[in-house]
This record gives C-alpha cells, sequence and structure tokens, in this order.
C-alpha cells in the first residue's frame, strides 16, 4: 500500500474498501466481532477472543473473526456480535470463556440464545429479539461520535475510510478555505468538552488572528479526573476519528503542527492512537504535500506520566516541552503564546472527534441538535452503583432524572439513591429533587453543580457526605501540583479539617472555617483547578448540611463510615 | 522482566538500543519533548528509572539529569526506587470510592504503613494508590496487578488474601534463587 497522491486515488481507494466492506458483511462467512477494549479486557475478553479461535480453528464454521472497540455498554462486556449467513448480526452480552461453546453450539443448531442477547443490529425485532437500538441504555442515546463504535475495528484505518471515514477532511481541504472552516464551527455553535465549555469556533478564529508563527493545535487527551473515562474509551474505539478532527484543525489554523498529548496510563489508548497515526502517514493522509493539496501535517503523540495537573492547559504544554506541568500565571492566553511560546489551539479529545460530522453535515445540522447554547451531543459517564454503568453519548438538555434513571438504567436492586456528584472534582452533587435540571453547560451552574467532561457519580446512603467530600479533596491535595501557596496549604488543610469531623473531633466553627478558607482557595488560586478545588465540599456542605452537623455535635455517622474515635467532647 | 535491585549494576545496553532507534531528536525541541518518553521507557526495561538511566537519557537528549530527577519526582507514575516482585495499582477512583475503596487504602496505611505509594517489607509487593480511575468501574473497587491482571469487587478480606498469595509466591522465588 503506497502513499495516495490525489483525491482520485483517494476515491479508488475509498471504494475499493467500501466494497471489502460490503462483501464482509454480505458473504456467505460468518462474521464473529469481539470488542477489545480496557474495561472489556479486565473483564475476560481477550480470553473469549483466543477461545473463539481456538474453536474456530477447525474450519467447521467459516467465520471471519474480528476485533472491535469499546462500544459503551460496559455492564456487558466482554460482547461478542455475531452475524450468521443470511441473518442480521446479534449482539451477545456477558460472553465470558466458558459461554462461548454454548454459543457457538446453539448458533449452528440455529438457536438463538435470546436470552444472552443484547439486541439485534437492525432497524426492527428480528425473531423475538429486539432491536439492538430499543435497549433502554441506547434508546434514549444520540450517537455520533460512538456511531461505529463497536462496529469498526479501531486499528483498522480501512474500516473506517469504509464506513466514511476521512471524507470530511477531504472536504474541508478540497472544497472549502480554512476561514470556511472556522466558519462552520462557529455556526455550529460547538462548545469545548472538556469542562470549561468555551466555544472552540472562537477559539479557533482568534488562533488564526495571532499572526506569530509556527502555530500548534494540540489534542488534550489527558484524562486525570477520578470519575471520567470517555476520552480514552473514545481514543479505543475509534481513533481516526480524533486524528480526522485534528487534521481539520491543523487545516483551519494553517499549521502542520498537530500534536495528542495522552497519559501514560491510558496504555490501550495511546497505542491505538499511536497506530492510527502510522496507518494515515503509510496512506498519505498525514506527511508532506497530503493528496496533492499542498497542505502538509505533521502528528506528534506525546504522554505524561499521571498528573491530573498535566489537564490543565498551560500544564499540559509544559509537559509537552518536558518541564514539570505546572500551570502559569494568564494572560497571555495560549492561543496567543502555548507551545514553544507560540499560538496554541487546545481542545479536548472529543472536541475534535466531533468536527468530522460539523464539517460533512454543516455546522447549522449541529446546532439544530442539544439546546440553543449547548449545541450538539456529549459524552457521558455515570459511576456508582447504576444498572447499565458505561459510556453513553446524549443530546445536551436531557434531564439529569432521565440520565440516571433511564439511559443508565436507575440504581441496582438494594441500593436507594442520595446524590448524584458532577463535573469530577470541580462542582458539587445534586439532590433527588434537583434532579430535573437539564445536563448542558450552562443549567446545572446557578446550582453549584457543572456538566464539566461529563463525568457523574451516582452515591447510595452507604456513603457519608463528609467522607466523599473529604475524599474529593484529598484528590485535589493530592494532585496540587504545590506552585501557588492557596492550593498547596488551603486543601491540606481543608482535608485536615474534615478529618477532624470525621474522627468526632468537629467544632461547630469549623464549618464557618471551611466556608472561609474555601473561599481564600477560589479566589487565589493560579489555575483552574485551584479555583474549583473546594466547590466539592461547599456543594456537599449545602446539600447535606444536616449531616455535618450530626458529626460535629452528636458525634454519629449515619452512613456508619467515618471513624468517630472521639471520646470525650472537646472543651470550647 | 525482573526489576533491577538497588546497588545492582544496571545492564544499560537494552536502554541504549531503544535511545538509538526510537529517539532520534531533530532539534532542541523535539528533544526536550522525549524526555517523559524516554524516562517512560527506562522504567518499562527497569521496572524503576535508576540513576545511571537517567545519566544516560540526559546524555542522549542534551538535558540535565537535574531536570530529569524534577521530571520523576513529579510525575506520579515514576520511581526512584526499585520496586517489589510484584506492582499492585489500587483504583481510587470515584466509583471505586463509592464502591468502599476507602476501606482498602485505610487498610494499607495501618497494616503497611503505605500511604500513596509503597512497598511491604519483605519486598514483596509494590503498592500503588491509582490517584484517578483506572476506567474498568463496572468492577469496583477494582486493583491492576503487574499492569495487565485485573482483580475486581475487592473486599478487605480479598484483598488480604490477595496480598498474602502474592507474598508468598515471591518468597517461594526467593527460595528457589530462580531470580535475584
Amino acid at each position: 500500500m503506497g502513499r495516495l497522491c490525489d483525491r482520485a486515488a483517494f476515491e479508488q481507494y475509498a471504494a475499493q474498501a467500501e466494497q471489502r466492506w460490503e462483501t464482509l458483511w454480505s458473504g456467505d462467512r460468518w462474521v464473529i466481532s469481539v470488542g477489545i477494549s480496557e474495561c472489556s479486557i479486565a473483564k475476560g475478553a481477550l480470553e473469549t477472543y483466543r477461545h473463539l479461535e481456538l474453536l474456530l480453528s477447525d474450519g467447521h464454521i467459516p467465520a471471519v473473526l474480528r476485533r472491535v472497540g469499546c462500544a459503551g455498554w460496559c455492564f456487558a462486556e466482554p460482547f461478542v456480535e455475531i452475524k450468521v449467513p443470511g441473518q442480521p448480526p446479534i449482539v451477545y452480552g456477558w460472553v465470558t470463556t466458558d459461554r462461548v461453546p454454548d454459543l457457538l453450539d446453539a448458533l449452528r443448531r440455529g438457536e438463538l440464545r435470546p436470552e444472552w442477547a443484547l439486541g439485534v443490529r437492525a432497524g426492527e425485532s428480528w425473531q423475538g429479539i429486539p432491536a439492538l437500538r430499543d435497549h433502554p441504555f441506547l434508546r434514549s442515546q444520540r450517537r455520533l461520535l460512538l456511531e461505529q463504535a463497536g462496529i469498526i475495528d479501531p486499528e483498522s484505518i480501512d474500516d473506517y475510510i469504509a464506513t466514511g471515514g476521512y471524507r470530511a477532511f477531504l472536504k474541508a481541504l478540497f472544497e472549502m478555505t480554512p476561514e470556511e472552516v472556522v466558519n462552520e464551527v462557529k455556526t455550529s455553535n460547538l462548545r469545548g468538552r472538556g469542562g470549561a465549555g468555551f466555544p472552540t469556533g472562537i477559539k479557533w478564529e482568534s488562533g488564526r488572528r495571532t499572526p506569530a508563527w509556527p502555530k500548534y493545535v494540540v489534542v488534550n487527551s489527558h484524562e486525570g479526573e477520578p470519575n471520567v473515562f470517555k476520552d480514552r474509551r473514545l481514543l479505543e474505539t475509534n481513533p481516526h476519528l480524533v486524528l480526522e478532527g485534528l487534521l481539520i484543525g491543523c487545516y483551519a489554523l494553517e499549521t502542520p503542527h498537530g500534536y495528542n498529548y495522552i497519559g501514560g496510563e491510558h496504555a490501550l489508548a495511546l497505542r491505538r492512537f499511536q497506530k492510527a497515526v502510522e496507518q494515515a502517514y503509510e496512506l498519505g493522509l498525514l506527511g508532506d504535500n497530503i493528496l496533492g493539496s499542498g497542505f502538509s501535517c505533521h502528528v506528534r503523540v506525546r504522554t505524561g506520566g499521571g498528573a491530573y495537573i498535566c489537564g490543565e492547559g498551560s500544564a499540559l504544554m509544559y509537559a509537552i516541552m518536558g518541564q514539570r506541568g505546572q500551570p502559569r500565571t494568564k494572560p497571555p492566553r495560549s492561543v496567543e503564546e502555548g507551545l514553544w511560546k507560540r499560538p496554541t489551539v487546545l481542545n479536548n479529545t472529543e472536541t475534535f472527534a466531533s468536527i468530522p460530522a460539523i464539517i460533512r453535515n454543516g455546522g447549522s445540522w449541529y446546532a439544530a441538535l442539544g439546546t440553543k447554547e449547548s449545541t450538539g451531543t456529549k459524552l457521558v459517564t455515570m459511576q456508582g452503583p447504576v444498572r447499565y454503568l458505561g459510556v453513553a453519548e446524549i443530546e445536551l438538555g436531557m434531564p439529569m432524572r432521565q440520565l440516571i434513571f433511564e439511559v443508565f438504567g436507575g440504581l441496582r436492586d438494594g441500593y436507594r439513591f442520595k446524590g448524584v456528584q458532577t463535573g469530577g472534582v470541580s462542582a458539587g452533587p445534586l439532590r433527588e429533587e434537583e434532579l430535573d435540571v437539564p445536563v448542558d453547560f450552562d443549567a446545572l451552574t446557578p446550582l453549584g453543580a457543572m456538566l464539566g467532561s461529563g463525568g457523574f457519580v451516582v452515591f447510595d446512603d452507604t456513603v457519608c457526605a463528609v467522607d466523599f467530600a473529604r475524599y474529593l479533596v484529598a484528590f485535589s491535595r493530592y494532585e496540587s501540583c504545590g506552585k501557588c501557596t492557596p492550593c498547596r496549604l488551603g486543601t491540606p488543610a481543608l482535608v485536615e479539617i474534615l478529618d477532624r469531623i470525621r474522627h468526632g473531633f468537629g467544632r461547630p466553627e469549623d464549618l464557618d472555617v471551611i466556608q472561609y478558607a474555601s473561599k481564600h482557595i477560589i479566589d487565589l488560586s493560579l489555575c483552574g483547578l485551584g479555583q474549583v478545588a473546594p466547590m466539592p465540599l461547599l456543594g456537599m456542605l449545602e446539600r447535606f448540611r444536616e449531616e455535618f452537623i450530626e458529626h460535629i455535635t452528636e458525634r454519629r455517622c449515619r452512613a456508619g463510615v467515618c471513624p468517630m474515635t472521639a471520646a470525650a467532647p472537646i472543651a470550647s | 522482566m525482573e526489576p533491577t535491585k538497588a546497588g545492582q549494576r544496571v545492564d544499560l545496553e537494552p536502554l541504549r538500543r531503544v535511545l538509538e532507534e526510537r529517539f532520534r531528536p531533530r532539534d532542541y525541541r523535539e528533544a526536550q519533548e522525549l524526555v517523559v518518553g524516554a524516562c517512560q521507557e527506562a522504567q518499562r526495561l527497569f521496572g524503576w528509572v535508576p540513576p545511571e538511566a537517567a545519566q544516560l537519557i540526559a546524555e542522549h537528549l542534551g538535558v540535565t539529569t537535574n531536570r530529569i530527577y524534577g521530571l520523576l519526582t513529579f510525575y506520579a507514575d515514576f520511581r526512584t526506587e526499585p520496586p517489589g516482585r510484584h506492582f499492585l495499582w489500587i483504583c481510587h477512583g470515584a466509583a471505586c470510592y463509592v464502591a468502599g475503596a476507602g476501606r482498602l487504602v485505610e487498610f494499607l496505611q495501618e497494616r503497611y504503613g503505605i500511604t500513596g505509594q509503597g512497598t511491604t517489607p519483605d519486598g514483596a509487593l509494590t503498592v500503588h494508590v491509582f490517584n484517578g480511575c483506572l476506567g474498568v468501574c463496572d468492577l469496583a473497587p477494582v486493583a491492576q496487578l503487574d499492569h495487565h491482571e485485573y482483580v475486581g469487587r475487592l473486599s478487605l478480606e480479598r484483598l488480604q488474601a490477595l496480598i498474602a498469595e502474592l507474598q508468598g509466591e515471591a518468597q517461594t522465588e526467593a527460595a528457589d534463587g530462580s531470580t535475584v
């Protein structure tokens, strides 16, 4: 496979890929796809794959065995999709190795094992197995980024091209000027998916306006928060989508320098993205003079070694430059002075992944999704004792109640809902009665909650609000880079106070000290992460104040979690 | 690969090969960008980043050892001391916390004095409390053993049993003299 030298060569290559894809699905061989991603590997997907390989090796079943990415349904891993010729593909969940022989035998006999099926990947139900899209987990989702998740092989550029990949990049490259690309993104009103929600188009425009050269476009794939795992799933399941978005970003900024910064602990996401980059180079979609257009682009992958702070823009750039990832004072903003003191446009993985669809279908099409101010779809993860744990993609504006109790299936039996922590470690929780708030960038803020990067944690009444607040603040304390004093000394002070309360040595005035110290941290910290570090605590304190008071006055933890070692009351 | 012990001479040859093959910066900027990656390679090879390796990386990429030490101590994943025979990442993400990982972390502190990261006194096991999310929330509370195997739905008893098992294994290995 050589480098493609012009657009016609690409079209020809794509037509061949499409044809191979077509033949695969309409052929007379079985197509068996196993979802391989970090979460399914943990639950034994590799063993399932090897077992299938072994059973198929005798040749009784003519079959193609494929690896696909994660499809978001972590709760049903490991999953296997089987297409028997003449039937629509059926997705089976919970296929651990002990079920493999059973399942294959049953299918050979023509039995479908509906009790293990998640659904059939077709427009409607088939032979009593409901359609996959009618599954309660998927029914209310709107999948753009995850459209091909679990269907294409993430390590195959051909699969991506066969399902429409890189067409958006070609459209931008050959039919649009960079200004038109930026305008399209502006029309879409796409807002940054990393947490702050800054409009992407405006960021790109100011990047274009800054005259210094060279410029850099950077993908922020560093996911250090303790409750988010969407970006790595996206990279594991469709790395080319992110790469295509990055390419379009580089074209819009007219720069050949693209970067992706991926946390070193996300090994599989890193490997798959690197592979995607290599494949794109081989095919000539990266490199000098791409498809004869005169536009060149080089993408470098950089990694860090486990520091939450590196998700902050300026810290991430220092980390790429091989320095300690610590933030700096702003201004100048990074679109003026970023990587190597040059204009740098930094966006989240998910933001870049949204770009191809915007270019393909137009900005106004995208703007019609979601709400007026928060357009489009968002990847969200829900953790805690929910029934359908995983990654979902919803249109922004869906009520929180629907998200928790419909998409994620509500709480498992035996758990009682107490609250949902929002915005990673940067915002407060919501209680049951506040759940009708829509999930978007703006509606959550007045409640002290936040969409953030879309990581939510449901907790039940076995979790103590004081202890949970302590956990969230202790995370910030541990991850504080130590550059500025309010965060370095303030967060340990908060943890200390909370520990005192947890052990039953709390004093009534502690609650005021918390407010006071938090205000200092919020007002005086250098970077965004420090400025929000006390937010989860303040949110917990506001929502579950009675629990804090109970701890202090009655030395009682109703969840029975806190140690409560205090023996005698403290003289005031 | 078996982690390198303290005091043992470090064979730098494999690292030198990797550096020469894959870490070939075109300018001083790229050289600096590659430092962290080179340290990760060293840790993959030796189980930690010995001073000799840091020195080699510094020379190869034209930075100071001091700078490398600064990076190694900044990022949580790097070790400047040799680890135990086994390596356990205990996930301390929110999902695991909600499922009771706090008790596991407390246990490690009470029993072994390990906060954040540390090695059991017999050198069998290095435990690292992973401040972040391993992304395997369906198995919460979860731990990752030796960077590939996951142990899910941990209770205090299961963690204790796991540690005992790993310590036993390490002892047999040491008695066999199969390594060291």
